[in-house]
């Protein structure tokens, strides 16, 4: 077990940049998801951490050893691929033994590991089987099975989820957790799903362009997103934005297309008047109110998403939409006149040029 | 049903054309080898068995049998060696697509070239007076080595020949191969720990195991037709040392004695001999790459 730090990571294929200066640092036995959009540059990097990449400038070093210059068997890392990567011609169990038979182990020291890991992953009935006579699932399993009995440094992950479907996904993820609850070994999960993320991290590394956006825990990417893009990314229904003007007067108030809403002065004591700003507004931190409400918005209702236990309502307010979520949305339907709210502690506030939140605490 | 039909009539025609030429041939080729046919006199007789059992205490035959054999093993395993070695040298070690581009290339022209030229291309470097293969032993003081001269050595150098053509052109079509596999698997193993040679012997060659049992037939039933090669580059001799079925056939039915029905006969033999070992050949093969 170890942890990992990157030093300066720049990667770039010809001239064109992937990755431009990144640090990080990852303490041992943390559970770490790289989050961002398709073509951020994830999977880049957590190949360059593997060995499977070269890295074109900076330091990596994985339990306090400097591994740039290691290749991938001897970096004490395993990997489980999107795609498997199982070896189609062995059968079960020679695919998770393969790597303990390439160091040398003996055949005794070989056969309790593997029972062990199979027991764990529930794979005993199917050691003898060719991995295309298996489910998706069960190869899923046989791929990180075959990362867990080499006990590594460092688990990687690059979208091992993202073939199955949505129950399977689910239970994996759950058992994915548990593992390294029970492990406790430090690793990367790659995902370009927020909520995966969200459920499984102890800390998410939100990257875009190649850069890291912001790095925290579930709840301060959710509660107090760096940026609007974060703010943006994380979430669903996906955050309402507003463009406003700081008024002045006693208290702290932004007026911006047909809404006056209320601003924590605590949370952003540098709003000045007249500063342009954007509202950023959960949806899921909205709900029904009377129209005499403090910060209540007023508009109509265009449509109603049915959630199962909730319901997303799409409304009209001068001229643009803003969703909310609310369990009373059966009373709704289409072209109704609704007031919905959202408490001053709720509401993101981010510079309209940078897109850097403004809340200072 | 229609489908049936449509397959049927298209099928019929041509397979009914290639039935009836190897049937007439086949056909003929047995009545000539139960007759005493020669080119020189116009008579014959039947003559039964007699051909047959005449090849049975023949120890040309049986020489020219084992000479085959030792041709089809030593060229199909020397080919593939050759092509699989070379693939994977070429694989790990030239990354640019261009210089790839250009090795196949150049591997293409050898097998492209007529066989006859071929040959005599070798003849001449095997050359003990004027070839550069001995030109290149004298540097390091061995030689004349007498390649094509030396019955011990003349069988291999002519499946050289062979291999050379061959294992270059398979080592083009296994480099595309090896191209088309997955990656995920291959960086697996390398996390796994296996050396670049594990990964070929353990992870990639066995992935393209069913493609390389393909080649080997291919090469095997193609070494089978060499007969161009080893007539220009030795004639079969030394004595008898590369001496194949198809050059002793040659030799009895029209070059020294125009023995056509012996010669009938041994050609009869060995198409017996080979579809019997090619079906063993195949079935085993299909076994072993499901
Ligand atoms: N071999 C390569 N040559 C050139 N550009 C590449 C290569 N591999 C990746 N890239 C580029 O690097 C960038 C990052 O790719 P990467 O695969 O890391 O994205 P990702 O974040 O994993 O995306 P996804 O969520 O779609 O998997 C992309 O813009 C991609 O086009
Ligand atoms: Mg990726």
């Amino acid at each position: 077990m170890a942890n990992i730090s990157c030093n300066d990571i720049v990667k770039s294929y010809g001239a064109h940049p992937v990755i431009e200066g990144l640090d990080l640092d990852i303490p041992d036995h943390e559970f770490v998801v790289f989050l961002g959009p398709s073509g951020c540059g994830k999977s880049t990097m957590l190949r360059m951490i593997a060995g499977l990449e070269e890295v074109t400038g900076g330091r990596i070093a994985i339990g306090g050893t400097d591994v740039t210059d290691l290749p991938p068997g001897e970096r004490g890392v395993a990997m489980v691929f999107q795609s498997y990567a199982l070896y189609p011609h062995m059968s079960v169990a020679d695919n998770i033994t393969f790597g303990l038979r390439r160091q040398g182990a003996s055949r005794s020291e070989i056969a309790p590991r593997l029972k062990q890991v199979a027991e764990l992953l529930g794979l005993e009935k199917f050691l003898d089987r060719k991995p295309k006579n298996l489910s998706g699932g069960q190869q899923q399993r046989v791929a990180m099975a075959r990362a867990m009995i080499k006990t590594p440094q460092v688990f990687l992950f690059d979208e091992p989820l993202s073939n199955l479907d949505a129950k399977l996904r689910e239970k994996l993820r759950t058992e994915i957790r548990k593992i390294h609850m029970q492990l406790k070994t430090t690793t990367i999960f790659v995902t370009h799903d927020q909520l995966e993320a969200m459920t499984i991290a102890d800390r998410i590394v939100l990257m875009r362009d190649g850069r890291i956006e912001q790095m925290g825990t579930p709840d301060e990417i959710y509660e107090r997103p760096a940026t609007r893009f974060v703010a943006d990314f994380i979430g669903t229904p996906a955050m309402n934005f507003v463009s406003a003007d700081i008024a002045a007067g006693d208290r702290l108030i932004a007026h911006g297309e047909g809404m006056t809403l209320e601003l924590s002065r605590s949370a952003f004591p540098d709003l000045a008047p007249g500063q342009r700003v954007e509202l950023g507004l959960r949806p899921a931190r909205m709900e029904l109110c009377t129209p005499d409400t403090s910060n209540a918005i007023t508009g109509r209702v265009v449509l109603v998403e049915n959630m199962g236990a909730e319901g997303q309502v799409i409304t009209e307010v001068a001229g643009r939409e803003v969703s909310f979520v609310t369990q009373s949305f059966r009373d709704l339907s289409p072209g109704d006149p609704v007031s919905f709210t959202i408490s001053p502690d709720h509401i993101h506030v981010f510079d309209s040029s940078t897109g850097h939140s403004l809340r200072r605490n | 049903m229609t489908r049936k039909r449509f397959v049927t009539l298209t099928l019929v025609p041509a397979i009914g054309l290639l039935a009836t030429l190897a049937l007439v041939s086949i056909a003929g080729a047995v009545w000539f080898a139960v007759m005493n046919r020669t080119l020189r006199s116009p008579d014959y007789d039947f003559v039964g068995a007699y051909n047959f059992l005449r090849l049975l205490r023949d120890r040309r035959f049986f020489n020219a049998l084992e000479i085959s054999a030792i041709w089809e093993a030593v060229t199909v395993a020397g080919t593939l060696a050759l092509a699989v070695f070379l693939a994977v040298l070429i694989f790990e070690t030239v990354k640019k697509p261009l210089y790839r581009n250009l090795i196949c290339f150049a591997f293409l022209v050898p097998v492209l070239l007529p066989r006859v030229a071929a040959a005599f291309i070798w003849r001449f470097l095997y050359s003990p007076s004027l070839g550069v293969l001995n030109y290149l032993c004298g540097l390091v003081g061995i030689g004349p080595v007498e390649f094509l001269a030396d019955p011990s050595l003349a069988l291999i150098s002519v499946a050289a020949v062979d291999i050379w053509q061959w294992g270059l052109f398979f080592s083009v079509i296994l480099l595309k191969l090896l191209e088309t596999l997955p990656r995920d698997p291959i960086e697996a193993a390398m996390l796994d720990n296996a050396r670049t040679w594990e990964i070929h012997a353990f992870v990639t060659l066995p992935m393209l195991r069913g493609p390389l049992i393909s080649l080997a037939l291919v090469k095997a039933v193609e070494s089978l037709r060499s007969f161009d090669l080893i007539f220009v580059m030795t004639g079969g001799g030394p004595g008898t040392a590369t001496e194949t079925l198809d050059l002793y056939a040659y030799q009895m039915g029209i070059n020294m004695g125009g023995r056509i029905s012996y010669a009938s006969a041994m050609s009869l033999l060995l198409l017996v001999v080979t579809t019997v070992a090619f079906t063993i050949i195949w079935k085993a093969g299909k076994k072993w790459a499901s």
